[in-house]
């Protein structure tokens, strides 16, 4: 399994402490989510996000990570300003979005985390699968997973119409790691 | 008797049908897309400006096979009653109108594309993205998608105009060509 062995080998690359932290860095990195509209894909991005993923035993032990929904960016200004508002994320009452693992699995050449993940207030169970490689001489974090938006109220009365803007949503995440 | 070709005096049904059929399709599209562009962001916006690429691109199809339909057909003549200029100026409008009704459209099409809303046709299947999302590109073809269409609606203004005035105040043939029935002639 080459690429559990470099999982490992970044890992086993820093300094073998007890819980070696690393902040997420958002420069370079991106969160980019992917739901339907009327049929066809429809993408964004958010902007301002970070956390920390700490190793320990040369596992990954735990993962906090957050993002700020109001760095919200898609290609028209007027649907950015209408996922701000209170039917989507409501950011004036909710700035922050946040996962924070319960536990870290290695499954072949994945890692799966499993956590709560709190949006608008609302948390629920959430499986995030990711990677973990060596790019560019830092450790490098990617993976994607899927939500149901209506599980967190995102797009709320008649935005729950599925039939216009789909339930369910893809989140695609990359970022390189800074040690702290 | 009805020809499906065009003959000297009159359009056959096939171009009649081109024309009547565009004619109702661009007028509920203009109707749907100064109702939807007037919308907030909202269900009832997303749903209607859905069904505005959707019908958009279906004019655009339609105009393409009617110019096919014209390169084998060549419309009836013009009477000879008409001034120079007026023939002219008629020839000049009709080439714009096929501009517009192929520019206009394809503008929408580049403002779906650049603004990250790509089409899926009635629901049937995924029409392709002409450029990738970009948002001053956006900005640039939502502009020029409503001048175009300003300029067509201000063109079927002046067609309208000019065909009742030849049916009412002229009396002579030239709105007749375009009708699938005909009525008493005064000539």
């Amino acid at each position: 399994m080459p690429r559990l062995l470099l999982v490992l080998l970044v890992s086993a690359a820093l300094p073998a402490a007890a819980d070696e932290c690393y902040s997420v860095d958002p420069a370079g990195g991106s969160v980019s989510f992917e739901l339907r509209q009327a049929g066809s894909p429809f993408r964004g991005a958010f902007h301002r996000f970070g956390g920390e993923l700490c190793i320990a035993q040369s596992r990954v032990a735990r993962i906090d990570v957050w993002l700020e929904p109001a760095s919200v960016e898609t290609a028209l200004p007027e649907i950015d300003a209408a996922l701000k508002a209170k039917e989507f994320f409501d950011v004036a009452s909710h700035p922050r979005i946040a996962f924070a693992s319960e536990s870290v699995q290695v499954r072949d050449d994945r890692q799966l985390a499993r956590g709560t993940l709190d949006i608008k207030g609302k948390r629920r169970n959430a499986e995030v699968p990711f990677r973990l490689r060596e790019s560019g001489g830092k450790p490098l974090v990617s993976g994607s997973f899927t939500l149901d938006r209506l599980d967190y109220g995102i797009g709320t009365g008649e935005w729950s119409d599925t039939r216009w803007l789909g339930a369910e949503v893809k989140i695609d995440f990359s970022a390189a790691l800074s040690r702290r | 008797m009805v020809n499906l070709r065009n003959s000297t005096e009159s359009y056959g049904i096939i171009a009649q049908a081109f024309h009547w059929l565009v004619a109702l399709l661009v007028l509920a599209q203009l109707g749907i897309g100064l109702y939807a562009a007037n919308l907030p962001v909202s269900l009832a916006r997303l749903r209607w400006l859905s069904h505005h690429k959707s019908l958009g691109l279906a004019i655009l199809a339609l105009v393409l096979l009617r110019l096919g339909w014209r390169a084998l057909n060549r419309p009836p003549g013009l009477p000879g009653s008409m001034p120079r200029w007026e023939r002219r100026a008629a020839l000049a409008t009709h080439r714009l109108f096929y501009l517009l009704l192929i520019l206009a459209p394809f503008a929408g099409w580049l403002y779906a594309s650049a603004a990250g809303l790509s089409v899926n046709w009635f629901g049937l299947f995924q029409v392709p993205d002409l450029v990738s999302k970009d948002r001053q590109l956006a900005e640039l073809f939502k502009a020029l998608h409503i001048g175009l269409v300003a300029l067509l609606a201000s063109l079927v203004a002046l067609h309208v105009g000019a065909a009742l005035r030849h049916a009412l105040l002229l009396r002579d043939s030239v709105m007749r060509r375009m009708l699938p029935w005909k009525p008493r002639s005064n000539d």
